[in-house]
């Protein structure tokens, strides 16, 4: 199971990565392996308002349908249509191509509140 | 020596409760969202009057002959879990609410799999011995016309297709084994050119394996399975809750 250093983590099992003020967020490799295979994700539309912790999208794999979370509050501003013809990226690289939607934060301090790698690993690893 | 105390889960005697599709559907996701606010476990299995052509969440509404659905009088509605269309009618649908797991036993194949053992275990006391089918991949446009390792399969034929929805915190899973054929199937409901002798050859019914086919003996055996499988011990309660949302989204182009 991959736990990359750089970037944080949510107890949902989302990843975000820090760009200034913008988080680019997927789910984990802990994730994607639980799922199963992503047949479809369905992506947040671009310029919606998100709530830190609030459904914001969701992906199918093997008949289950399962809610993906917003690890932060803000803007979408972008999200992987990649992913509407490739939903696999999510399993084959879900910490690169298989990135889910980019929020523009509203407020960064709600950063403080996720995990950094070692404790997103204790909390997978210690179930 | 003490007696291990058995996990309260509750069951809602649903099986005589006139319904239509989407009302079946608002009460599952009732029923997801009374264990999200806290409730224990639940169980439910029902039946479909009229019979109705069910779609997986994501599928295309595109799929749907619906010409074909309002002569044959076949309700269609969409499930708020994944999958493919299946046809319910001749079959007896069974309905688990339970908080998501942690850990290894978080993921969905982890509770297909538990979830299978009471199916598993219900389904051998009607002398019928199935078992987790195999994964053979995507589907195509019709659930039953292709094997998943959320299935059961006897020898290599479907009897039970099942499908998750995760939220709150809490999975929904439903999933309907069939009891026998009505006159028309899946392709006669689905746009499409369907090979109907391919779909019956995927299938088999309990009436074609000699098993009873009375949807409460039926009901009666996936309680029993999954009281037995899952170590726990049903309250009986009458009816389960609607969804506590006043609409719901039945307009096919839509999403539940």
């Amino acid at each position: 199971m991959d736990y990359p250093e750089h970037l944080k983590y949510s107890s949902e099992h989302e990843w975000v990565a820090v760009d200034g003020t913008r988080a680019r967020i997927g789910i984990t490799d802990f994730a994607q392996d639980a799922l199963g295979d992503v047949v479809f994700v369905n992506l947040p539309t671009v310029g919606t308002t998100v709530a830190s912790a609030a459904t914001c999208a969701e992906v199918e794999s093997t008949k289950s349908v399962s809610d993906i979370y917003a690890p932060v509050s803000g803007e979408i501003v972008e999200v992987n249509a990649a992913l509407d013809d490739a939903p696999e990226k999510v399993n084959a690289e879900p910490y690169g191509e298989g990135w889910i939607f980019v929020v523009e934060m509203r407020d960064p301090s709600e950063l403080d509140g996720l995990m950094d790698a070692a404790a997103y690993r204790r909390m997978v690893e210690e179930g | 020596m003490a007696a291990s105390r058995r996990e309260p889960w509750r069951l809602f005697d649903d099986l005589d409760r006139p319904l239509d599709a989407a009302a079946q559907m608002a009460v599952d996701l009732g029923m997801l969202e009374s264990v999200a606010a806290g409730g224990t476990p639940a169980l439910r299995c029902y039946r479909w009057c009229p019979p109705a052509l069910t779609l997986g969440r994501f599928q295309p509404a595109s799929d749907v002959d619906r010409v074909a659905c309002a002569r044959l009088g076949v309700d269609v509605v969409r499930r708020p879990t994944g999958g493919r269309a299946l046809l319910h009618g001749a079959d007896v649908t069974y309905a688990v609410a339970l908080p998501e797991p942690v850990g290894a036993e978080a993921s969905v194949d982890a509770v297909y799999r538990r979830l299978a053992e009471g199916l598993i275990v219900g389904l051998a006391t009607l002398g019928v011995v199935a078992a987790v089918a195999r994964h053979e991949g995507p589907a195509g446009a019709v659930c039953m016309a292709t094997q998943q390792g959320a299935d059961l399969r006897v020898g290599e034929r479907k009897v039970c297709g099942s499908a998750q929805v995760r939220r709150h915190g809490v999975v929904l899973q439903h999933g309907s084994v069939l009891l026998d054929r009505l006159p028309f199937d899946e392709t006669d409901l689905v746009a499409g050119e369907h090979d109907r002798d391919a779909l019956r050859a995927a299938t088999v019914t309990l009436a074609e394996l000699g098993a009873p086919t009375d949807p409460a003996v039926v009901a009666g055996a996936l309680v029993e399975g999954f009281a037995v499988a899952l170590d726990v011990e049903f309250t009986s309660i009458p009816g389960a809750p609607l969804r506590s949302v006043a609409t719901l989204d039945v307009d096919l182009d839509q999403r539940v």
